[in-house]
């Protein structure tokens, strides 16, 4: 299953949908994270927030490849997509185990293969650095087998790379 | 001088960030603000701390490898603040995650690298700390220690009629001396960080972790999570299982 998430307008939803099972808007109207640590201790992989993103864990989790959108912040994914992604712990358990030769958490859902992030918006060589590290450390930690990290000047070339 | 620290947890308490921030605020002379940022409600109030402040202390958990989006949505806000008002703060950073190495928190630190080079502040450097979570369980359990001390002190007056039991003391000062050297290395890096904060002179980065063995720190961190979802539940509803997605 191909999951993308992204944090576009309307007006590249019907692409992003186009190019996968299961596209995740990021539009920036979620409740952040709050560290309770729920989504491991109290109710697996579910989020105590009833919103759109309570269950999405569940969704990365199944995720073969995940494709992420984002514009540039400082080397990190945007606000909207990152407050997505720290919603998602669920897609591991409590238990710590060690993953390139560091202490993670045991993976819910098994391996993955691809997590790949194509990020639009000014970016500096420093900061690109910074992403393709966070990349291949976010693999790393949700147990995808690779990662790869695309800049785009324009959304327009998004078409041909999703 | 002034210098403003701010707890980046959503937890509202007892959180091992602010657990650090304590620690740091020890290492500090001048005027010391502390404010807390858990939702866009917190921006303007910590943002008009900073006019007259000389820096800032981060103080945050890490999480998926990164800053949180809280914060995230704040350094958009302090950038955009700090050019307009021309402010050039010297930036530091405590950052904490649950795995034991501290090193785990490197891309945080780049990324607050990058914040300060666009909003035109310095980059001070920062402390990557692992095992945050159970550094923070030291605190309450040397809390636990000191009242033990008061309870057996008590029992010692209404059995022998002294204030001073060896035994009370003694077990006191193994746990406390066992609890510091936990903290040791956590200590030694805020410590010199804070010599930095004091002087605005840039400190690096530094990584460290709580000072023990990382299997046995392994063997804790799975006890811990276990006797936890025992008491919320998690362990009877599908603590380890598949779950699938369900519409609704």
């Amino acid at each position: 299953m191909k999951v993308i998430l992204h944090d576009l307008g309307p007006e590249y939803h019907a692409l992003i949908e186009s190019k996968c099972n299961h596209a995740l808007v990021a539009d920036g109207r979620y409740a952040p994270c709050q560290g309770c640590f729920g989504c491991w201790t109290k109710h697996p992989a579910a989020c105590f927030m009833k919103d759109k993103l309570q269950q999405v864990c569940r969704i990365i989790g199944q995720a073969d490849e995940i494709e992420i959108v984002t514009k540039n912040l400082y080397g990190e994914y945007s606000t909207a997509v990152k407050n997505v992604l720290d919603r998602s712990i669920g897609t591991s358990t409590p238990l710590s185990t060690y993953r390139g030769r560091q202490m993670h958490h045991t993976l819910r859902y098994g391996k993955h293969d691809m997590w790949r992030v194509v990020v639009y918006g000014e970016t500096s060589e420093a900061e690109r650095e910074t992403f393709r590290y966070l990349a291949e450390r976010n693999a790393i930690n949700d147990g995808f087998a690779r990662s790869e990290v695309v800049f785009i000047s324009s959304l327009t070339e998004l078409e041909e790379l999703l | 001088m002034k210098t403003v620290f701010i707890n980046g947890s959503p937890k509202k308490r007892l959180s091992a960030s602010s657990y650090f921030l304590f620690l740091q605020r020890l290492f500090v002379g001048g005027e010391k603000v502390s404010e807390t940022l858990r939702t866009p409600a917190d921006h303007g109030r910590i943002l008009a701390q900073l006019d007259d402040a000389q820096a800032v202390v981060f103080c945050l958990p890490l999480y998926v490898d990164a800053v949180p989006s809280h914060v995230l949505r704040f350094m958009e806000e302090m950038q955009a603040y700090c050019t307009q008002r021309g402010l050039h703060l010297a930036v530091y950073c405590i950052a904490n995650n649950g795995f034991i190495e501290g090193r785990q928190n490197e891309p945080l630190m780049q990324v607050f690298e990058h914040f300060c080079t666009r909003s035109g502040l310095t980059w001070g450097g920062g402390v990557g700390i692992g095992g945050g979570v159970m550094l923070n369980v030291t605190r309450i359990l040397f809390v636990v220690d000191i009242a033990l001390l008061v309870v057996n002190t008590v029992l010692s007056v209404a059995r022998t009629g002294s204030l001073f039991s060896p035994d009370a003391w003694v077990s006191f000062g193994t746990n406390a001396a066992l609890l510091l050297y936990f903290n040791l290395g956590v200590l030694f890096y805020l410590a010199r960080m804070g010599s930095a904060i004091r002087k605005g002179a840039p400190c690096g980065k530094k990584y460290t972790r709580i000072l023990i063995p990382s299997f046995v720190f392994i063997l804790f961190a799975d006890i811990f999570f276990v006797i936890i979802s025992l008491f919320q539940g998690g362990l009877f509803r599908g603590w380890l299982a598949k779950k699938a997605y369900e519409e609704r």
